[in-house]
């Protein structure tokens, strides 16, 4: 599967802050926690087997969305904690930083979830995760020869 | 009820307005229409030829009715005749046809392409208007280029060249 | 950054490449067509259809989503407002109307005022029992599905069998809340 280096993508990247570089990883999550995409620039420090790792990524998006809603301050409709949300329900977060990296992250309403771990130092990267989705659609969705819910090869 | 009311009830199509030949759809409904041909189409073969075989035949139905729509609308293609003068075999290339536009080929696939469907509208449309043919898919390497192009090749049948070599 | 307000169906097709409608809607008739030939019940053609419409439906949500900048509706009404106005528009180039609700809002009819699959179609007597759109309702469901909301489509009126308009009833038969996926010993 051919992600990246297309010629011709209809929605033009978006201009990234800093220098390049400081990718760590980027994960493609579908709504049924299956793993659909993984790649790995710079990641010297790995302690698990590629299928628990994946599920932990998914495990703390999951739960920390649902931390995210319930502690929400202007929202009414909050679920009880640990209780199933709809997807697009109630509020998401967007990214969390720590001392040593960024996560980024964007959900879509199908529950296609995109996963960047960046520098610490990384801006904004909403408009690059949407770029990402705008590429999977382009390029795995509308492949005759992909199969749904599958690993993009 | 909205909208309901423009609508008229044609007991014959042929009673139907001739569309206005400009409407569009967008090109991935398209996409994913023509998806569903070829997914639909593995279920029912076990190999490549086989698969390109039924796309050329899908198609060969569509070529058979844009001729018929092309008549309608007064514009048969001429410059089909003035083609046959010299050669049997005629090529059209494309970078990149819609049908392969989206598509990624596994390895395991081979040389699997979606023109094949192309293939078949094209040798739709010349076998419906008398010009017997045999029409293929193929993929052509460009330099430098990551994605080959394809090349629609047509080659007449043989009666269509004596035929033409008379009126010639 | 604000979010971007969501596009109208006018918008969003201008905007998309597009392609001659003649094309799309011979093909899907030479899909019919194999279907009838492979499967020669009437029934499974229907079937087959359907099964077809959800396959593209679970695909196309995502290119909706991208190219619509619709992030989330309110609620089932609102839905179904979106899939009139913005999705028919946005994939065929025609609009829907939304009408014939029930009291609870969870049920209502799009009414189609033009269908590019059914230029040139006329049903001949062997294929009566034929739904000949039944990708359409098959699209919807399986959209809808990958939004949580599992429905129930469903053909009301159709022309190619001699009604006055296409219409679909779509049934929203419940939401299904995002469940972690992984089961705790796995």
């Amino acid at each position: 599967m051919q992600f990246f280096g297309g010629s011709d993508i209809s929605p033009s990247p978006p201009v990234t802050t800093g220098s390049g570089d400081n990718g760590h990883m980027m994960y493609i999550f579908n709504r049924n926690g299956v793993c659909l995409l993984y790649r790995e620039w710079n990641r010297p420090l790995k302690t698990l087997d590629a299928q628990q790792d994946h599920k932990l990524m998914f495990g703390l998006l999951f739960s920390l969305k649902s931390f995210t809603a319930k502690m929400d301050p202007t929202s009414v409709e909050k679920g009880n904690l640990g209780l199933p949300q709809l997807p697009g329900q109630g509020c998401s977060f967007h990214s969390f930083r720590t001392n040593t990296y960024k996560l980024s992250f964007m959900e879509s309403p199908s529950g296609i979830k995109i996963i960047l771990v960046t520098s610490p130092k990384t801006g904004d990267l909403r408009e690059s995760l949407k770029y990402i989705y705008n590429l999977y659609v382009e390029y795995v969705v509308k492949n005759p020869l992909y199969t749904p819910g599958t690993p993009i090869r | 009820m909205i909208g309901v009311g423009k609508l008229k009830q044609y007991t014959n199509v042929l009673e139907k307005p001739l569309s206005k030949g400009k409407q569009e759809v967008s090109l991935s409904a398209f996409a994913f229409l023509f998806s569903e041909l070829v997914q639909y189409n593995q279920t029912q073969v076990d190999n490549i030829s086989e698969l390109e075989r039924r796309l050329e035949d899908a198609g060969y139905a569509v070529g058979a009715r844009v001729l018929e729509l092309l008549c309608h609308r007064e514009k048969v293609a001429d410059s089909l005749e003035k083609g046959t003068e010299h050669e049997d075999e005629y090529m059209i290339s494309e970078k990149e046809p819609l049908v392969n536009r989206f598509i990624s080929i596994p390895k395991d696939m081979g040389t699997f392409n979606c023109g094949a469907f192309v293939a078949g509208i094209v040798r739709g449309v010349l076998d419906n208007a008398g010009f017997p043919a045999v029409v293929t898919a193929h993929f052509v390497p460009v330099e430098g280029q990551q994605r080959p192009r394809t090349t629609i090749l047509i080659k007449f049948a043989e009666e269509v060249l004596r035929r033409e070599a008379r009126l010639g | 950054m604000a979010p971007i307000a969501p596009r109208s169906g006018d918008a969003v097709f201008a905007n998309v490449e597009r392609v001659n409608a003649e094309l799309f809607t011979l093909t899907y008739g030479a899909i019919v067509r194999q279907l009838l030939t492979d499967l020669e019940e009437v029934e499974e053609v229907n079937k087959q259809l359907d099964q077809m419409g959800y396959n593209i439906g679970i695909r196309l949500i995502d290119e909706f989503l991208a190219k619509s900048n619709v992030s989330r509706c309110v609620d089932f009404k609102e839905t179904a407002e979106v899939i009139a106005k913005v999705g028919f528009k946005m994939f065929l180039g025609v609009s829907a109307s939304v009408t014939n609700w029930d009291a609870d809002g969870t049920c209502c009819s799009l009414i189609l005022e033009d269908n590019p699959l059914v230029d040139f179609v006329e049903l001949p007597d062997t294929c009566q029992g034929l739904y000949y759109c039944n990708v359409l309702s098959g699209v919807i469901r399986g959209a809808l599905e990958m939004v949580s909301m599992k429905t129930e489509v469903t053909w009301v009126r159709d022309m190619l069998r001699g009604d006055d308009a296409y219409e679909l009833k779509v049934k929203l038969l419940k939401q299904v809340p995002e469940e972690y996926p992984y089961k705790d010993d796995e």
